[in-house]
């Protein structure tokens, strides 16, 4: 599905967040939101998921008025995949991802063998089949990451929402759940910390400071020194690497404390 | 953990078995102990009007009538009570996503004190220019009062918060039970205090036929309804921001479960006083066994704290002779020291990690 957002605006108590921002995602396109922290990034997600309401501004998926449509309509169609995911209360792995199946059930519906078997390919898709019992609060934060994602992964979206996903993970986990969530070729919009990641695998990048869109292109066209300085007021090289032919970012330690 | 509807359904029979053995056990112990299987006659033949030789001539009258018109609804009030207390106290915790949410925690025990001490010490006094003062109205009304303030005080502003809503109840908390010790503070009658400090302990011995069918079909229906709500309190478990991308508004259905279990708690404490430590203990109890999963946690939940408060009435009503132990004591003397046991152990944690 595709996602347009047109002048959207957040504010809290007279504090202006989001600037009229506009951007929009593709058909299958995978497209990042990177800047600094307290830029507005997760604000603004939080207003696409539902979690905050628009100021004012728009955000359509394809003909479903994201602001005006009931929780259970979107979540039908976009699974978020947050920072969220610390409960009180214990659950195993599979009762985890079972709730991803939440937003297609009727309230006194039992979970039905296409909810199964959904659960297990989500599962496996994130190599946690095997670990199904064990109990979600005493995984690693990898782990309950990957559970997340299989969580999302079961709502069968049509559109995919990253807020920080890799946060706290060691290199191997990021990898695998970026490749996951690219491999699935559905519309994807994610905030991201790692420059080199979101070169790696954004197709499209969104560069927000002070809550307004900066600039956007393609990551080779708009990732430069200039821009980079601009942004997060740190020096840096950009090249192509020989191993991967991805872009490279060196920062330089020079940074005033 | 109960993960999968075999072992569920199991426990579930092995559960109503116990339940109804547990409820025989009970009808037929007490001051006139009455056998086992003349108990299960009587019951069998008031129940289903089963021919099974004449009962009454078989088994004398008075026995009959001290199980029919005793110890029957007695043990009813009991197991609706049990129920109702440890079904309201899961879904506290669930809505407020604290495990050491109970079902007085947004102050429902001290309205419903206040309420009663209103009845008991200013009612007669008053009953002569305003009718009759009924204690079970007053403590009903107290403890709705003190809920519809806890909800006001906790909206007011921006959005209803947790941390707003237990802040609002222990004010509410304090400022009634300020109040009732007012009321009890400047009474000049004894015998009034005496009953005011018995009525906050808890007492199931008043109950009678009349008062079943009321309070039994309240808590049939807002148990269905919530044996209904597995997948929304699973959710709730996860917090506000993760329910909302599952397709769940929680603040809407918190309000309307804290209204709903609020008025069930209500109900319960206007007719039997205060019982702690059920609402609080039998959920923690069950989770051990089933995880938090609503879908396994809510019946269990509900079938254990009816066993739980059969049994602990029974010790009540038979631990000193000829005399009856106010039913709070007891589910306190009881539950605290299990509760210090999971405590001590650690393998349980509280739903904390």
């Amino acid at each position: 599905m595709k996602l347009t957002v047109n002048n959207l605006s957040f504010s809290v108590s007279d504090l202006e967040i989001i600037k009229s921002i506009s951007l929009k995602v593709n058909e299958g396109q995978f497209v990042g939101i990177i800047g600094p922290n307290g830029c507005g990034k997760s604000t603004l997600l939080k207003n696409i998921y539902k979690v905050t309401k628009p100021s004012s501004g728009m955000i359509f998926l394809d003909d479903l008025d994201i602001v005006k449509s009931s929780p259970k309509a979107i979540a039908k169609k976009m699974g978020v995949v947050g920072q969220f995911n610390n409960t009180n209360f214990d659950f195993t792995i599979r009762d985890m991802v079972m709730m991803g199946r939440t937003p297609h059930k009727k309230m006194l519906e039992s979970d039905s063998k296409e909810d199964e078997d959904l659960v297990n390919c989500a599962l496996r898709k994130v190599n946690l089949k095997q670990h199904e019992l064990k109990h979600f609060s005493y995984l690693s934060g990898g782990e309950k990451q990957r559970v997340i994602l299989a969580r999302a992964l079961a709502q069968e979206p049509q559109f995919l929402i990253l807020d920080e996903p890799t946060n706290h993970l060691d290199i191997k986990y990021q990898i695998q759940i970026l490749s996951l969530v690219q491999s699935l070729k559905i519309g994807t919009l994610a905030a991201l910390h790692d420059l080199s990641l979101a070169a790696m695998y954004c197709e499209y990048l969104y560069v927000i400071k002070d809550g307004q869109v900066l600039t956007h292109g393609k990551p080779e066209e708009i990732l430069t020194p200039a821009l980079v300085k601009e942004v997060y007021e740190v020096d840096c090289q950009i090249y192509q690497n020989e191993y991967t032919k991805n872009l490279v970012i060196a920062y330089h330690p020079n940074i005033a404390i | 953990m109960v993960n999968n509807k075999r072992t569920f359904s199991s426990i579930l029979l092995l559960l109503i078995g116990l339940l109804f053995i547990s409820m025989i056990v009970s009808v037929s112990i007490g001051q006139v102990n009455i056998s086992f299987f003349d108990s299960c006659k009587i019951l069998l033949y008031k129940f289903t009007g089963l021919n099974i030789g004449n009962v009454d001539t078989v088994i004398p009258k008075m026995i009959s009538d001290v199980i029919w018109q005793i110890r029957i609804p007695r043990i009813l009030l009991v197991v609706i009570v049990g129920a109702g207390l440890a079904l309201c106290g899961s879904v506290m915790q669930a809505s407020i996503q604290n495990p050491l949410a109970d079902p007085y925690i947004l102050g429902i025990s001290s309205g419903a004190s206040l309420g009663a001490t209103f009845s008991i010490i200013l009612g007669h006094k008053l009953s002569s220019f305003l009718g009759e003062f009924d204690l079970i109205i007053c403590a009903f009304l107290g403890a709705i009062l003190a809920t519809f303030l806890v909800l006001v005080l906790s909206s007011v502003g921006e959005k209803m918060s947790v941390i707003k809503l237990i802040l609002a109840g222990t004010v509410v908390n304090a400022l009634f039970t300020a109040l009732s010790n007012l009321f009890v503070y400047f009474a000049k009658d004894a015998e009034g205090v005496r009953s005011v400090s018995f009525w906050t302990m808890g007492s199931l011995s008043s109950a009678e036929w009349k008062d079943i069918p009321l309070i039994a079909a309240i808590v049939i229906i807002i148990g269905v309804f919530f044996l209904s709500q597995w997948r929304i309190m699973n959710a709730m478990l996860m917090g506000d921001d993760a329910a909302m991308t599952l397709g769940i508004n929680l603040n809407v259905y918190r309000k309307i479960y804290l209204v709903i279990s609020a008025i069930l708690t209500a109900v319960i404490v206007s007719t039997c006083g205060i019982i702690g430590f059920v609402g609080l203990v039998i959920p923690h109890i069950v989770r051990i066994f089933t995880g938090s999963n609503h879908r396994y946690l809510v019946p269990i939940v509900i079938l254990v704290g009816a066993i739980f408060l059969i049994w602990t009435d029974l010790l009540a009503r038979t631990v000193i002779s000829n005399s009856e132990l106010p039913i709070g004591i007891v589910t306190s003397l009881f539950g605290a020291p299990v509760f210090m046991h999971m405590l001590i152990k650690k393998k349980y944690g509280f739903g904390g990690n």
